[in-house]
């Protein structure tokens, strides 16, 4: 690893990486003043039978308990989209966009080797992706401190939670840094990155809310993310084994193809 | 891999039949000659000739369809990174981080190259890069600032061997010529210069010898000197009265008479054709110097030529 490639890039994230986490400890806080106020009317709303259960359920999220909420929070649209920006659009832009810009060709005219610069900026978007995972976790304790309920929380069981998350955006990570160093152009990288992250939400949604078609969430990385089983001592080995085999293919393959790859002039 | 000071008798880059191909298009083919330590190697050829396909072999940003190429005395696919470390690389048409002033990308791009930064201030008074200009951000920058600062961070770590590929573009003569001293004064600590070119003025002002590629073939590698004096020289001369004898006259051809005044061509000797037409009837005589550009369109009007015989 690079550390002076790995601080500059860290550097130029900054003011992004400030108001991210900013917006991500404010959303975190949320949760637990939505829980707390609307659990019980949820609850009734649910065994009155008025309303379908499935559609009070968001992913693996629900407001009706605790952990539920709080995987809800994590789950929802607004925090894939902060998460999103640094495991998407920050590993997506970090090789082909450079290489779309030209700055690559400088940075590549320096000693560092094509996997150098690889695993430098996987460990910068790691760090980028868990600064917000803390954030989120971070501003949902202080949520849920703030009204009164963890007794609710084990709280012991949070670095398991974050180890979970940093794991399911790492997996989307690597697989956006894997297409960013195949394609010369920063938008053929970023469609299909988009589409895989499109594609695996909507798996987790669509059997989240039809029960018919409940197996697709198994084929969803979102899915195998669940700090509700977590938080309630339900902990599974095999999401956290499958969350690092999505991991392991795109880098094993970027660490093959990206040295192997000719750079041509930027056209 | 430790690194090892180059002898002034070896090649700092050696290619021996090297060949690149993009699917069905051949960017190089077979292409051998060796730069020498301590020469500025002038590189030259029109857009598309290949130039650029053979600079970023050398850099590893390419990998050889066929044959083989070594940057002081490294391998080029094998030792890439230890190449990097010992050389400094202007790409042409540079882009740079905008986002970072003129002194934050050179101490940035400098502390990636970890060589120190020896020659950054002189550069900087050199190609008039003051206190204040560096503050700007690059994106500020015109085009010429943004070619000094690519020039700056190829060469502050005073490299054993400089790949520049277009380096004057966008320098205004001033700076050309500011660029061109630094050139001599690297050659003359004995550094070495690759430096990629179609301006044929600078690379007859700069070089020490000259590659000529059109269309990734190889076509001429010898001495500026030497070419030049290959050249046809343009000859023109002015009497009274009686026109000198020219017949027999060697390397002279091309000869128009017009009135009193001829113009023709001449190869070789100058002072045998002095000699020939010496007479108190000449009145004037001018020789005009043979250019590299006339060189240059000579051997691709040749080539030219060769093609549509061969078509």
């Amino acid at each position: 690893m690079n550390l002076r490639l790995y601080l500059q890039t860290l550097r130029w994230n900054r003011i992004r990486l400030a108001v991210v986490v900013i917006a991500s400890v404010g959303w975190g806080m949320l949760i637990p003043v939505v829980y707390v106020a609307f659990a019980d009317a949820f609850k009734e709303l649910a065994n009155s039978g008025a309303f379908p259960r499935e559609l009070m359920n968001f992913g693996s999220g629900s407001l009706f308990t605790l952990p539920g909420a709080l995987t809800l929070g994590l789950q929802h649209p607004l925090a894939i989209a902060f998460v999103g920006i640094f495991a998407v659009g920050s590993t997506v832009s970090a090789v082909a966009g450079e290489r779309e810009a030209g700055t690559l060709e400088v940075l590549l005219s320096k000693p560092i080797s094509r996997r150098t610069l690889y695993i430098t900026l996987a460990a910068a978007s790691a760090t980028l992706v868990g600064i917000v995972m803390l954030a989120l976790l971070g501003g949902q304790l202080i949520g849920v401190a703030i009204q009164g309920v963890t007794d609710e929380l084990d709280l012991g069981l949070m670095p398991l939670v974050f180890l979970n998350g940093l794991m399911l955006w790492g997996a989307f990570a690597a697989f956006g840094l894997a297409a960013s160093v195949s394609f010369d152009r920063h938008s053929p990288a970023l469609g299909l990155t988009m589409a895989y992250l499109l594609v695996n939400y909507f798996l987790e949604i669509l059997g989240s809310l039809w029960r018919d078609v409940a197996w697709s969430q198994q084929y969803s990385l979102f899915h195998h993310f669940n700090p509700g089983k977590i938080l309630t001592g339900k902990t599974d080995a095999a999401d956290f084994l499958i969350l690092a085999v999505a991991i392991v293919i795109p880098v094993a393959y970027a660490l093959w193809v990206f040295p192997r790859r000719d750079l041509a002039a930027p056209s | 891999m430790q690194a090892e000071p180059m002898g002034t008798s070896q090649a700092v880059i050696a290619t021996d039949g090297l060949t690149k191909h993009y699917g069905n298009v051949e960017a190089l083919v077979d292409l051998t000659l060796d730069v020498r330590a301590g020469e500025i190697f002038g590189f030259l050829g029109p857009n598309g000739a290949g130039k650029s396909t053979m600079i970023r072999t050398l850099l590893g940003f390419l990998h050889p369809t066929r044959g083989s190429a070594t940057v002081l005395g490294l391998d080029v696919v094998a030792d890439s990174v230890e190449i990097r470390r010992r050389t400094g690389y202007l790409p042409g048409g540079i882009a740079l981080y905008d986002s970072l002033s003129g002194a934050d990308a050179l101490e940035y791009l400098g502390d990636l190259q970890d060589q120190g930064a020896a020659m950054r201030e002189e550069l900087c008074e050199r190609l008039q890069m003051s206190k204040s200009v560096l503050r700007r951000k690059v994106r500020d920058y015109s085009r010429g600032m943004r070619q000094k600062i690519g020039v700056i961070q190829a060469l502050q770590h005073d490299p054993e061997l400089a790949i520049l590929d277009e380096p004057t573009e966008g320098l205004d003569p001033l700076m050309q010529h500011a660029f061109y001293a630094v050139m001599d004064d690297q050659r003359a600590k004995g550094r070495s210069i690759f430096f990629s070119s179609h301006v044929l003025s600078e690379v007859e002002r700069v070089c020490d010898r000259v590659a000529i590629i059109r269309s990734g073939h190889l076509m001429a590698l010898q001495d500026v000197e030497e070419l030049l004096a290959r050249r046809k020289k343009k000859v023109e001369l002015r009497w009274r009265g009686v026109a000198p004898d020219l017949a027999g006259i060697p390397g002279l051809a091309d000869i128009e008479v017009k009135g009193d005044r001829m113009r023709a061509t001449l190869q070789g000797d100058v002072s045998g054709f002095v000699r020939a037409i010496a007479s108190p009837s000449l009145e004037d005589l001018t020789i005009e110097p043979a250019r590299l550009e006339e060189a240059f369109l000579e051997y691709y009007a040749g080539d030219e030529a060769s093609e549509e015989q061969r078509g």
